[in-house]
C-alpha cells in the first residue's frame, strides 16, 4: 500500500524532534524514492569525467542507473540505463567511449543521444512501423552547473536553477578553483564506490551540519592529516583570523552550507601547506587572487554543505562530492569524486590528492569515523524498544535569522550561528514538505 | 628481532637444508601476517622499508578490449591506499589510540597469502606476486573477505627482507563493505 502523505507527526522539525522509523521503514523508503528522489536534481556527474566526443560513464540517479553521454554535437546527455524493449541495461562498462550502445538481450541499438537507431527485424518483425521516437532511451532533463551535471527524470520539478535558489552562491564557489575561477575544478579519474549498512539520510543531515560531532574525529585531529604542519584535519585551522561559523540554510530548497564568515575582506593569507612551500606558495597566489576577484564575498570560506537530498561536497582544501545511492532503507552505497583545481601545478594536484584520499572514504581517516557513526545510529533508528522516543535534533534551536549577518547570502539563506542543528531542522523540515507534509518552511522554529 | 619474534631463516624441513628463497619469502610474509592479526603493528611496520610504496588501486568493469585501464593508474587517479611510510604510520598511530573509532575495538583478521612466485631477481630487490585473503571479523556479526592479488617488491635485508613496494589488486570495483581499516 502507498502512503498519499506521511503523518505529519514523524517529522515535527519545529519542535526538533523526529521518529527513528523515517531511517527504517520500507513504505517510508519506496515513499521518498517516488517524492523526494523521484522529483529532485540529482547530481551524477562532472563535464571533465567525459572531455571527448563519444566519452561516457555510468552513474545513478538515485536508485535509477543512468549513463552520462557525451555526443557528437558536444552535447551531454543523461540516459536511463534501461533498454526500452526489455529492461536490460544497455552500457554494462563503467566507463568508455561509444558512438551508441546494443542491448546485449535482442540487440536494439541506441545512439549515444538515446535515439533508438537499430531495431532487428525492424521490416520483418515489426513492419517497419515502430516509432522510434517513442522507444529511444529514457533522457533525463539535464542542468550543466560550472561544471558539475545534474539531471532529473521528473518533468514537474522546477528549473535546476529555481531548486538551488539562493544555493548557487555556495554551489558557484564550491565549483570555483582557490583563485575564485568559476568551473575551476577538475575530477582525480576515477570513482569510489562503497557500501554502508545505514540509512541515507544520516550522511546527508551530516554533511548539511553536524558541527557538533568534532569528538568522532579525536583519533585524526591527535595524528594530525593536514599538511599544515599543525595537528588537525582541516588545512584551515592554521588561520587564526577571526570568523564567525555559520549554519547557512536555504529551507525552500532544503540545502545547507556550513561556512567561516571572517571579520574583514581581504584578509592576509596564512600558510596552510607548511610541510610543501611549492604548494603553500600556490596556495598564497591563489588566495589574494580570490579576494581581488571576489571582493567582500571572498570573507566566505565554505567548508562544505549538501545540495537536496543526496549529495554532499566538501571544500577548502578537501575538493570532493559525496553521492548517496539509496538501495534499501539500511542500505546505501556512496559514491565520491574528488577535484583539484584544473589550473594547478601537477605538484599541487599531487599533493593534494594525497591529502584527499586519505581524508575520505572507506580508508579516509575521517570518513572511517564518520562511517562507523552512521552504520552505529542505524542500530538505534531499528530498535524496537527506542522506537517510543524521538530522535533529538534540538541543539541550539530558536536563534536562526534571515539573510544575516549579511544580506549577500541571500533572501532564502536562514543562518544559525555556532555548533547548532539548525542545517538538520530545515533538511528535514524541505524533506516532511517533499513528502507530503505541510509547508512552513518560513514559519520554522518562529512557531515556537 | 623484530618486537620479541626471532627473525632468524626458520627449520622447514626435518633434513635442515637450508631453505630456499621462496620458502624464505613465504616464511615472510607469514610472518608479517601473524604480526598483523596480533595488530602488532609497530613491528608490522618494521618490515617495511623507509621508503616503501603502498598503493591498492581502484578496480573498474571496463570493456575486454580496454583491460589496461581495469584499475586505475598510479599516481595519477584516485586509489583506495597510495601511502608512504609516514602515512602508514599515521594509520598505526591512530589505530592504537583507543578512540579510531571503525577500528576500537579491533577486528579480528586473518591474513593468508599464497601462490607464491618469484618474478625477478635484480641486485638486491626481488619481485613477487601471491594472492592473498584477508579475513576480517568486526564486533558481532561483521564479516569481510577481501581476495585479490599482490605484487612485492622486496629488498634483501641481512638475513631477512624489507618490503620496498606493495601493489595490491583487489577482486572488487565497488568495495562491498563500508571500511578499508585493514593492512593488506
Amino acid at each position: 500500500m502507498k502512503r498519499d502523505s506521511i503523518d505529519p507527526r514523524l517529522v515535527a522539525a519545529g519542535s526538533g524532534l523526529i521518529d527513528r522509523s523515517i531511517f527504517a521503514d520500507q513504505e517510508i523508503f519506496e515513499q521518498e524514492m517516488r517524492d523526494v528522489y523521484g522529483k529532485s536534481w540529482l547530481f551524477v556527474g562532472h563535464t571533465s569525467q567525459i572531455p571527448d566526443k563519444g566519452d561516457y560513464f555510468v552513474s545513478q540517479a538515485g536508485r535509477d542507473a543512468v549513463v552520462v553521454t557525451r555526443d557528437a554535437d558536444d552535447r551531454i546527455n543523461v540516459l536511463l540505463n534501461v533498454c526500452t524493449h526489455r529492461g536490460m541495461p544497455v552500457c554494462r562498462y563503467d566507463k568508455g567511449n561509444a558512438k551508441r550502445f546494443t542491448c546485449p538481450y535482442h540487440g536494439w541499438t541506441f545512439a549515444n543521444t538515446g535515439d533508438l537507431t537499430g531495431l532487428p527485424l525492424s521490416s520483418e518483425g515489426y513492419g517497419g512501423k515502430l516509432d522510434r521516437k517513442q522507444w529511444g532511451l529514457i533522457k533525463a532533463r539535464v542542468a550543466i552547473f560550472h561544471g558539475s551535471i545534474w539531471a532529473t527524470f521528473s518533468d514537474e520539478a522546477p528549473s535546476f536553477d529555481d531548486s538551488l535558489g539562493d544555493m548557487a552562491l555556495m554551489l558557484r564557489e564550491f565549483m570555483q578553483g582557490p583563485d575564485g575561477e568559476d568551473d575551476g575544478l577538475e575530477t582525480i579519474e576515477g570513482i569510489l564506490k562503497y557500501e554502508i549498512h545505514s540509512n541515507w539520510k544520516f550522511g546527508a543531515e551530516n554533511n548539511a551540519g553536524d558541527l557538533y560531532h568534532d569528538v568522532s574525529h579525536n583519533s585524526v585531529q591527535r595524528v594530525g592529516l593536514a599538511l599544515s604542519g599543525l595537528r588537525g584535519r582541516h588545512v584551515w585551522d592554521a588561520d587564526k583570523q577571526t570568523f564567525k561559523i555559520l549554519n547557512v540554510a536555504y529551507p525552500a530548497g532544503g540545502h545547507a552550507a556550513r561556512v567561516s564568515l571572517y571579520d574583514k575582506a581581504g584578509r592576509d593569507y596564512q600558510s596552510q601547506w607548511a610541510m610543501l612551500p611549492e604548494v603553500d606558495e600556490y596556495f598564497r597566489d591563489a588566495h589574494y587572487k580570490r579576494q581581488e576577484r571576489l571582493g567582500e564575498q571572498g570573507r566566505i570560506l565554505n567548508r562544505g554543505g549538501i545540495v537536496f537530498p543526496n549529495i554532499a561536497y566538501n571544500s577548502a582544501g578537501r575538493w570532493q562530492i559525496t553521492m548517496w545511492v539509496p538501495r534499501a532503507p539500511n542500505r546505501t552505497e556512496v559514491w565520491k569524486w574528488y577535484f583539484v583545481p584544473k589550473s594547478a601545478p601537477q605538484a599541487v594536484k599531487d599533493a593534494l590528492r594525497h591529502y584527499l584520499l586519505r581524508y575520505g572514504g572507506p580508508t579516509g581517516m575521517v570518513e572511517q569515523d564518520d562511517i562507523e557513526n552512521w552504520a552505529s545510529a542505524q542500530i538505534g533508528a531499528e530498535s524496537e524498544a527506542a522506537r517510543r522516543l524521538p530522535m533529538n535534533y534540538t541543539l541550539h534551536m530558536g536563534h536562526a535569522q534571515w539573510a544575516w549577518p549579511e544580506p549577500w547570502l541571500g533572501e532564502g539563506a536562514y543562518v544559525d550561528e555556532g555548533v547548532s542543528e539548525h542545517a538538520q531542522r530545515v533538511f528535514y523540515q524541505r524533506w516532511a514538505e517533499m513528502m507530503g507534509g505541510v509547508v512552513h518552511a518560513r514559519e520554522l522554529e518562529a512557531s515556537l | 628481532m623484530i618486537g620479541d619474534i626471532e627473525r632468524e631463516a626458520p627449520v622447514t624441513t626435518l633434513d635442515h637444508r637450508a631453505p630456499s628463497l621462496k620458502e624464505r619469502i613465504e616464511d615472510f610474509f607469514a610472518l608479517e601476517g601473524e604480526l598483523l592479526d596480533e595488530r602488532n603493528f609497530d613491528a608490522w611496520l618494521e618490515l617495511l622499508a623507509d621508503d616503501v610504496r603502498y598503493w591498492m588501486p581502484v578496480a573498474r568493469n571496463i570493456k575486454h578490449d580496454a583491460l589496461e585501464t581495469e584499475y586505475t593508474r598510479e599516481r595519477q587517479d584516485v586509489a583506495w591506499f597510495d601511502e608512504d611510510k609516514h602515512t602508514l604510520l599515521q594509520r598505526v598511530m591512530q589505530l592504537q589510540g583507543g578512540d579510531h573509532w571503525a577500528e576500537e575495538p579491533f577486528s579480528r583478521t586473518t591474513h593468508i597469502t599464497t601462490n607464491l612466485r618469484i618474478e625477478s631477481v635484480a641486485n638486491t630487490e626481488i619481485t613477487t606476486r601471491c594472492r592473498f585473503i584477508v579475513y576480517v571479523n568486526r564486533r558481532e556479526q561483521e564479516i569481510r573477505l577481501f581476495v585479490g592479488k599482490r605484487t612485492d617488491v622486496l629488498r634483501v635485508d641481512g638475513d631477512g627482507f624489507r618490503i620496498a613496494k606493495r601493489s595490491i589488486f583487489l577482486d572488487q570495483s565497488k568495495l562491498l563493505f563500508k571500511n578499508l581499516t585493514t593492512f593488506f
